[in-house]
């Protein structure tokens, strides 16, 4: 009997056992992928909404069966917006294998860049500083950098500007991420676009802009592209509304009309500055949902689907997310289709071969991903949007930015 | 002149709201010799209480800046109660250590509500013209502010000069040992002095969150911001505090007025503020109104 009951046992164990292989075989594979940003912290205001667009849509990849059977497994860190956590946290995630690491800010893709060349790990960061790229194979940015946004924006300036030659401040965060693109619209300026630099100016956490502003009017400065953060941008807006300095459109005289890049901008903007944020010009590579489409659509019914509020689902940095997390998929099921095993290896060479007709369309961005080996820059189009009545709306069609290939 | 008379006004608003942010710092030192490290998250929840009242909960907003008030405060005395009332006879630096951890605490609060990630903005309850006098503008928010300034900091310096309690806060300030014996509770002061410093950071918070939005580290940061402050007027003045302030404001505007973009100079603004203080530091090294404590051996 007690034979009976031992054998019994025995093969049912073995049965669970082979059920279990069978199982898993059937699930197919499991990719790893990482991710290290500020989810807390400084500048967490971004990285809290693209951290959600980034786990939404490996989430949607999973239970939409996008690739198959296989699985993408994503671990999301915070790391404060702490290099050294960033770096800690890189190294834990070598040791799950990962085959696709999204980075975040530019302090931290600056300094674990030797990393990436070391473990020849394929890496987007949030952060768009051209600076990422200089030296570098295996770091990929997701769009347009910073540098492209402030020369595009230089560029509609001198497009349409109306007069002699417009004069132009830059008002900056001050760290590696402000001061990246002044050096390149410098060379553009040096290339041949036609417009003078008055002034570069540092914030910092002013309650009172008057003095720099009333400065600059008297040095006859018409036009500020910012590249920073929303919030002091807020703090400038306001100030000029308040003294009556503010273009009521695109590069009326005597006043000052705000041009800013992609962190600038956004309907956080909007919140912090009110009415003063009207006329703000802004560019990104990101659709937006004020501007709805398919990529918007798509975007709202995700942010839907996993239970995101309506401030997410509006967010740039959201799509800024969900974009990322579509590049590493669109690659894993390229390397899939060709039959390669999927690795950081083979991963790397789809975002190589991501040009031409295999550039890759989506429709969160108002251009498709192109990388190769000389071109590291996704989605090189821009598109510029100004605030009318309270919401981003777009102003003329995307563009490339023509002094990027001159400089 | 217009520009000067311009940039005065700015210095003086500024600098206002830097006195106010810098008192809290001066009423625990002036009580308990303790630096809170922690200040500029008090501000920064005193913002966001205020924000909560009015939109969560709908309360109007001069109700939600007053119970924000009375909420820091209670919460404020409620640390010290838990906290830091052990610690009462312990080295200073072990006090202002866990002021570091308070800080940390606070600041994982606060990153676990919406306010700690996301911006957001006070709705607008006052009027959007400025008000303009010979070409000098000063925006209804900065003006508010400078009034709700020179009200507390006018209320703390009567409260210190004429009240039993504020005589005896300073008493404690003066001498610990000898308050006790004369039946003073040095217990119950260092709660006030928490409590007070809470009210203060509130209303800085709610002040300073209506110029720049509700970000949780822009808002934190004006506790480091302030600090030159506090210092160049001396730990434990509240009149230091308001001189300290204004000084720091106007050195700012001015900097940034007549320096930055000239003369290949920049970022002067930031910077001149530490030299200055540097400077006369030198000379007066208990800051501007500080009380220099001498020892007979």
């Amino acid at each position: 009997m007690r034979t009976t009951v031992l054998r019994s046992v025995q093969i049912a164990m073995t049965a669970l056992i082979v059920l279990g292989l069978v199982c898993h075989v059937q699930a197919g594979e499991t990719y790893k992928l990482a991710l290290s940003l500020a989810i807390t912290g400084p500048t967490s205001d971004a990285g809290n909404p693209y951290a959600k667009g980034v786990e939404d849509y490996f989430k949607y990849v999973n239970e939409e069966k996008i690739l198959g059977d296989d699985t993408i497994d994503c671990t999301i860190r915070d790391d404060q917006y702490k290099t050294d956590v960033t770096k800690r946290n890189f190294e834990e995630f070598l040791d799950m294998d990962i085959v696709f690491y999204l980075n975040y800010s530019t302090g931290s893709t600056l300094a674990l860049k030797k990393d990436f060349e070391e473990e020849q790990m394929p890496t987007i960061p949030a952060s768009f500083h051209a600076g990422n790229l200089v030296d570098s194979n295996y770091i990929f940015l997701p769009i347009a950098s910073y540098s492209a946004q402030a020369i595009g924006l230089a560029e509609y300036v001198v497009k349409n500007h109306q007069g002699d030659t417009p004069k132009v401040a830059m008002f900056i965060h001050p760290s590696a991420f402000g001061r990246g693109p002044v050096e390149d619209v410098e060379k553009a300026i040096a290339a041949g676009l036609k417009m003078e630099i008055v002034e570069v100016v540092e914030h910092g956490k002013d309650l009172d802009n008057t003095a720099m502003l009333k400065r600059l009017m008297s040095k006859g400065v018409q036009y500020v592209i910012c590249h920073t953060v929303q919030s002091p941008v807020a703090t400038v807006l306001k100030d000029s509304s308040r003294l009556g300095l503010t273009a009521k459109s695109f590069g009326e005289k005597e006043k000052l009309t705000f041009l800013g890049a992609h962190y600038t901008g956004g309907n956080d903007l909007i919140a912090l500055a009110g009415p003063a944020s009207e006329n703000f010009f802004w560019t990104t590579s990101y659709t937006l949902t004020s501007e709805p489409g398919p990529g918007t659509d798509f975007q709202l019914a995700l942010a839907k689907r996993f239970g995101r509020d309506d401030k997410a689902a509006n967010s740039h940095n959201y799509t800024n997310g969900i974009m990322v997390a579509q590049v590493a998929t669109e690659a894993i099921r390229r390397a899939k289709a060709r039959g390669a095993k999927v690795t950081k290896e083979s991963l790397y060479e789809e975002l190589l071969m991501m040009n031409g007709d295999k550039a890759f369309k989506l429709d969160t961005t108002v251009g498709p991903v192109t990388y190769s080996k000389t071109d590291k820059m996704g989605v090189d189009t821009l598109q510029l949007y100004s605030v009318t009545s309270g919401v981003f709306r777009a102003v003329d069609k995307p563009f490339s930015p023509e002094f990027v290939g001159k400089i | 002149m217009t520009y000067f008379l311009q940039l005065v006004v700015s210095g003086v608003v500024v600098g206002s709201i830097y006195a106010l942010s810098a008192l809290g710092f001066v009423l625990i030192y002036k009580s308990s010799r303790v630096l809170n490290i922690a200040h500029g998250q008090i501000i920064a929840s005193g913002a966001f209480i205020t924000y909560a009242l009015k939109v969560f909960l709908g309360v109007p907003i001069v109700l939600s800046f007053l119970l924000s008030l009375v909420i820091t405060f209670f919460l404020a005395m409620s640390v010290e109660r838990i906290f830091l009332r052990r610690l009462i006879g312990e080295p200073i630096i072990s006090v202002i250590m866990v002021t570091i951890g308070l800080m940390s605490i606070i600041d994982g609060l606060i990153y676990l509500t919406p306010f700690g990630t996301e911006n957001f903005s006070f709705p607008r309850f006052l009027p959007q013209t400025p008000l303009s006098l010979g070409g000098v503008s000063i925006s209804w928010t900065q003006l508010v502010g400078v009034l709700i300034t020179a009200a507390l900091i006018g209320g703390f310096s009567y409260f210190f000069k004429k009240s039993t309690l504020g005589i005896s806060m300073r008493a404690v300030s003066d001498d610990q040992l000898a308050s006790m014996s004369i039946g003073i509770s040095v217990p119950k002061v260092f709660g006030l002095a928490w409590a007070a410093a809470g009210l203060s950071a509130a209303a800085a918070g709610g002040i300073i969150g209506n110029i720049t939005g509700l970000n949780f580290d822009t808002l934190h940061a004006f506790g480091i911001t302030v600090f030159p402050v506090v210092i160049l007027g001396g730990l434990d003045s509240i009149l230091g505090a308001v001189v300290a302030g204004i000084i720091m404001g106007l050195i700012q505007q001015f900097a940034s007025g007549y320096l930055d973009g000239n003369f290949g100079l920049n970022g002067t603004a930031d910077v001149l503020p530490y030299v200055i203080l540097l400077i006369i530091l030198l000379f007066k090294p208990h800051g501007l109104f500080g009380i220099h404590e001498i020892e007979r051996v």
